[in-house]
């Protein structure tokens, strides 16, 4: 169904005259191009789903409900993004939903203890990227296995948010009324402000995963370890700061979200199943459980699809009680397309 | 222990030569409770090919790993032209002047045939490091087709290719690099006549050229005689038989083979008449 639209030109071709006929070859050879794409089937899922719900649901395709939409997958973009470096090593961070819980209960403390609120914001991403080292140690050089590691930090984690915040909901420092202002403008609050973070964040990952030695190593290291040590690369380093990487974008994800909200929580629950979502987005985005093949920008497709889906439900009205049983039939689906475009990728010649 | 006798039998002790640029000197080496190198001598002649031979688990590829960086031996020194080398990593046996083939190529089957042939080498544009794939293409190109080695596409994952052109890139990235000793692990295995053809004439060549020594583990005899100036042969973690290839025979490598597998036999057959000496004695 996903490819039909795509191919019906392109099959008619032969029988018409000599300039059609190339144009079909053409048509044919983009759609090609465009399916091998490590992207190109979560694109077409996402269009379909947008397809549809703008044809089963008035004014989805308006402004305001974009702007709505935001929220459903900008801060989960930005938390799959560096889960993609952790995948694309053939490992998983499972701690990605406890940091973006606890990262900004760090940054209320830092502000409590007198620290101006971009330098708190700062010094909790820092205190981020250490829980994200101490995953990276125990994966690399003590030689757990990083669901284990990774697993242990979530509880860790969540505990040491209720212990912080003694289970009490906080309301975001630098977003009370006093001080509405650009800081939180910038970190969250602003319409658009997720969104580009987001944006920004997918493009700078992107263009690290595809055109620098860190990611080099990245897919190396993930699709062939003991390889990767023989010609030279220091694998455990290279596990180390990308477990690193992921955890920044997990705690920023927080913070955004923490100052879009104005109030944070301590509730593991529902940073939980947002770590399940955002690793629903990598996965459908078209990065390999098995490592050595990732994709930020599949990502933040992965994202928006989970979005476009959450949201879509939301505004035709579905039942609380259904969502989450349309979220699991409309996954499986997705990677059943994907699975089934990954074999013409492979029979095209591109791994 | 009739283990201890054959090894004590056929120690090679250390042999040298003015011209050495290598020198490996009581190499031991286990991992665990195995014993993959007792005590290793060897030494490498500026400009020579040895030919490293020696039974499946021998130690060969261990020997060549530790010379490379990737293992520390246990005990023992070596020497590299004339001055003590312990190599810290990979990398800084590579900073030495030290490169190598290995057994399973350390190729990433993801990424493409240029970016395995620049692992770890890359060239990157600056200020901004980002990587130069347009060069790296281009060097990649050159450098195959001065092995003479066919690879049409250079921009195709390596999983994509034949297991001799998979090896042909791994001893291309090798012999590609500035390396003056090359370490070869098997590298005909995987490749058919003619490719193992091209690749035994590259190692002549490189010789001829006077500028690299080699170290090649090698399994056909025919490939010993025809590339190698001196034979090493490594039994039971020792070296047990060194001789320049003129000295030596297909017959006679043929003969240390079979009386090894004898002699492993032999003890095999003595363990077992033991363990069922022991069990009778328990019954």
């Amino acid at each position: 169904m996903a490819v039909a639209p795509d191919k019906a030109p392109a099959k008619e071709a032969p029988q018409g005259p000599a300039p059609s006929r190339a144009l079909g070859v053409v048509a044919l050879g983009l759609a090609r191009r465009f399916l091998t794409l490590r992207e190109g089937s979560i694109i077409v899922v996402t269009l379909i789903a947008a397809i549809y719900f703008s044809t089963t649901v008035t004014n989805f395709l308006s402004i305001a409900n974009l702007k709505s939409l935001i929220p459903y997958f900008a801060f989960l973009a930005i938390m799959a993004a560096g889960e993609v470096f952790v995948m694309t090593l053939g490992e998983i961070d499972l701690s990605i939903g406890a940091l973006y819980l606890v990262t900004p209960f760090a940054y209320w403390k830092l502000t409590q203890a007198g620290v101006p609120l971009v330098p708190s914001v700062l010094l909790a991403l820092v205190i981020a990227m250490g829980f994200g080292a101490v995953n990276g140690f125990f994966t690399a050089y003590v030689g757990i296995a990083s669901f284990v590691a990774t697993l242990a930090m979530l509880f860790f984690l969540d505990g040491l948010t209720l212990i912080v915040s003694h289970s009490e909901e906080i309301t975001t420092p630098g977003t009370s009324v006093v001080h509405v202002a650009t800081f939180a403008q910038v970190f969250g609050a602003g319409t658009y402000s997720e969104l580009f973070w987001a944006l920004g964040i997918i493009v700078i990952l992107q263009i690290i995963l595809s055109f620098t030695r860190w990611g080099l190593y990245t897919v190396a290291t993930g699709g062939n370890r003991l390889g990767a040590a023989e010609a030279g690369i220091n694998t455990r380093l290279v596990l180390l700061r990308n477990f690193v990487l992921c955890s920044l974008t997990a705690g920023f994800a927080g913070i955004l979200e923490a100052v879009r909200t104005s109030s944070m929580s301590p509730d593991p629950s529902g940073s939980q199943s947002d770590l399940l979502l955002a690793i629903a987005a990598v996965i459908i985005g078209g990065t390999l459980m098995t490592g050595g093949s990732g994709t930020v920008v599949g990502a933040l497709i992965g994202a928006l699809f989970l979005g476009i889906l959450t949201d879509g439900l939301v505004v035709k009205g579905v039942s609380a009680t259904y969502e989450d049983l349309y979220l699991g039939i409309a996954i499986i689906i997705a990677m059943t397309v994907n699975v089934y475009v990954q074999r013409v990728r492979r029979g095209s010649g591109r791994a | 222990m009739p283990e201890q006798a054959f090894a004590g039998e056929h120690i090679v002790g250390l042999q040298t030569a003015p011209d050495d640029v290598l020198r490996v000197e009581h190499i031991s080496k286990r991992f665990g409770p195995i014993t993959a190198l007792r005590d290793v001598n060897l030494h490498l002649r500026k400009g020579e090919v040895l030919g490293l031979l020696g039974d499946n688990g021998a130690g060969k590829s261990t020997l060549i790993k530790i010379i490379c960086g990737f293992h520390k031996q246990d005990s023992g020194t070596m020497w590299l032209k004339g001055a003590p080398y312990q190599p810290k990593s990979v990398d800084d046996a590579r900073a030495h002047g030290i490169d190598t083939v290995y057994q399973d190529l350390a190729l990433v089957d993801e990424l493409s045939v240029y970016h395995n042939l620049f692992l770890r080498r890359e060239r990157v544009a600056r200020p901004i490091p980002f990587l130069a794939n347009r060069e790296m293409r281009r060097e990649a190109r050159k450098a195959l087709d001065q092995i003479g080695i066919n690879i049409p596409h250079i921009d195709v994952p390596v999983a994509r290719l034949s297991g001799g052109q998979r090896q042909a890139i791994a001893v291309a990235r090798t012999v590609s690099s500035e390396a003056d000793i090359l370490l070869l692990d098997e590298p005909l295995a995987a490749m058919g006549a003619k490719e193992g053809g091209q690749i035994l004439d590259l190692i002549s060549r490189l010789k001829e050229e006077g500028r690299v020594s080699v170290i090649m583990i090698l399994h056909n005899y025919a490939h010993v005689f025809a590339t190698c100036d001196r034979v090493s042969l490594i039994a039971d973690g020792v070296i047990s038989l060194d001789k320049p290839t003129s000295e030596t025979s297909v017959e006679e490598l043929n003969e240390i083979i079979v009386e090894e597998y004898r002699r492993a036999r032999q003890a095999l057959l003595a363990e077992e008449a033991e363990a069922a000496k022991a069990r009778d004695a328990a019954a």
